[in-house]
């Protein structure tokens, strides 16, 4: 390629420069493809029902949202069901916190890491009242353990 | 019929048959040498081979056996793609359907599961094998390397197969086995919503798992497979110590002891299939955690070690492992006791790779049989 009147040099230059900027482009697009931009989940951000639906001092298991919702007399607050080790869903026991059934991580009544595998603590999530009256939880949002909504 | 008629369709046939097969059956010694030359399904072989490696002891056959699996694997798992559907909806039923309303479907299932673990299991032996011979040694160099991605291949087939069934028993082993990959630095978090096509284990995660499983990895395979074997003979055919160069055609001696084998790895798999049936536990639930949850066995002695420390088992010991893997023939450069099990001069390298091996069966072992609900400690004989 080095041989030959300096144009073709050049011609034949820029011609390898612009197939491998094309063929990279193709290959980047194609893995820049294979990131979903919209996904079918269930949403973030969701009703869990109105606070008459959960009786004082209590705690509730919403399995399909994978959440426990604790209501106290100082109000709401809602804690993830899902072990921050490998993803399980954790077991709740009364006064003792949490259990883990996969590798036996264990967590206190606000979701902070007593003993096990596990590194982090429950998420604790953003919770407030709707317009209509509702409680709405966002997991997107998390919040401190002292966090409770009056309702 | 008369005489010229027959004559000509005599000539018919052996012209057609000799378009096919150029030398016919090969009667002599010459025109079996070129008989192995001029197959494509044979000429990956020598024409002739070192008396050593056809010794059964020298390999144990165990490359050959996985190969079989993976052909086995190749066939039943067509047979199952003509009736799975890959969406959460469907799944868990076709599966029903091809254990209950398919018939011999339970069969092709069970075949397809136990190859697929015998696979793993077989992969890994013949790993061992070529390192107690001393055969990755120069000039194997690479296609230890090469082996060592078969190896990782295997596993991620294994893994995306894994979930498919959609069942209790899948979709909490891949919750585990997708939550390991997010601890990996940086990478992790992106390469998991990357592998599910999402946040959560559901539609796209399931249909991501089939290609892969179905397409993606078998053509990634097959390509390195073919590479694997190409440099077999290109590196001068399997190892055997350097005085031992008397040898032998590989028609008969090499293709009759392919088909022993042959013969051997269809009776163990199909009798497995006829004894054992595959398990379908219930229909994936994201709201109950079955207690224990485990990864499928061979990924047991990591989530043994993830039980301790998830960064631990997680990454270090992982990424340590292969990357000793991939290296280990450019730092172990000693000549000597190549093709010779448990060579005295290589006694040092043996007994730390042993050491290894053993370390990930026994871990292996207590994942799989000593660990009960909460992942407490358990004795098997005593449940």
């Amino acid at each position: 390629m080095s041989e030959g009147p300096p144009r073709r040099r050049v011609v034949l230059t820029l011609g390898t420069a612009g197939l491998a900027a094309g063929g990279l482009g193709l290959l980047a697009a194609l893995a820049r493809s294979v990131v979903p931009d919209v996904l079918y989940e269930a949403p973030r951000r969701f009703p869990i029902g109105r606070p008459e639906d959960y009786p004082p001092n209590s705690v509730t298991l919403l399995p399909e949202r994978r959440l426990f919702v604790f209501r106290t007399a100082e109000g709401f607050h809602a804690i993830s069901a899902i072990c921050t080790h490998l993803g399980c869903n954790v077991n709740h026991e009364e006064g003792h916190g949490f259990v883990c059934p996969c590798h036996g991580s264990t967590y206190d009544e606000d979701g902070d890491v007593t003993n096990g595998p596990a590194a982090w603590p429950l998420p604790r999530y953003a919770m407030s009242l709707s317009r209509r009256g509702e409680l709405v939880v966002d997991t997107r949002r998390t919040v401190d353990p002292d966090f409770r909504l009056r309702a | 019929m008369s005489e010229p008629t027959r004559g000509r369709i005599h000539r018919a046939w052996r012209r057609i048959y000799r378009s096919v097969f150029r030398i016919g059956w090969p009667r002599t010694r010459q025109q079996r040498l070129a008989a192995m030359l001029s197959s494509l399904a044979l000429h990956v072989h020598p024409t002739r081979v070192r008396v050593h490696v056809l010794r059964f002891s020298s390999t144990l056959g165990l490359g050959l056996v996985a190969f079989y699996l993976f052909l086995i694997l190749i066939v039943t798992g067509l047979a199952l793609m003509l009736y799975y559907v890959p969406h959460p909806d469907a799944a868990y039923r076709s599966m029903k359907d091809i254990q209950f309303a398919v018939t011999f479907g339970m069969f092709l299932r069970n075949t397809h599961r136990w190859a697929a673990h015998g696979m793993v299991a077989v992969v890994f032996l013949h790993m061992c094998r070529v390192f107690f011979t001393g055969s990755y040694k120069r000039p194997r160099e690479f296609n230890w390397v090469v082996g060592v991605l078969l190896l990782l291949l295997t596993l991620a087939l294994s893994f995306t197969g894994y979930l498919l069934p959609w069942d209790q028993l899948a979709f909490w082993a891949i919750t585990v086995g997708t939550s390991i990959v997010a601890y990996f630095p940086l990478v992790g978090e992106p390469a998991r919503y990357l592998l599910l096509g999402g946040h959560e284990i559901g539609q796209a995660a399931l249909l991501r798992f089939y290609v892969l499983h179905c397409v993606i990895l078998p053509l990634l395979m097959a390509s390195l497979i073919a590479l694997h074997f190409w440099r077999v003979v290109k590196d001068g055919g399997l190892a055997a110590p350097p005085g031992r160069m008397r040898r032998a055609p590989a028609w008969p001696h090499l293709l009759f002891r392919e088909l022993l084998i042959l013969v051997f790895v269809l009776v163990l798999v199909h009798a497995a299939a006829l004894a054992f049936d595959a398990p379908l536990e219930q229909i994936a639930d994201a709201a109950r955690t079955p207690n224990p949850a485990k990864a499928p066995w061979y990924f047991l002695g990591l989530q043994e070690l993830v039980h301790y420390g998830a960064i631990l088992g997680g990454v270090v010991v992982p990424t340590a492992m292969i990357i000793a893997l991939l290296v280990l023939p450019y730092v172990d450069r000693r000549g000597g006791g190549v093709g010779v099990w448990f060579a005295r001069e290589r006694r040092r390298a043996n007994t730390v790779f042993a050491l290894l091996a053993v370390v990930v069966v026994v871990l292996t072992v207590i994942g799989t049989f000593f660990r009960g609900p909460n992942w407490d400690w358990v004795w098997p004989w005593l449940r």
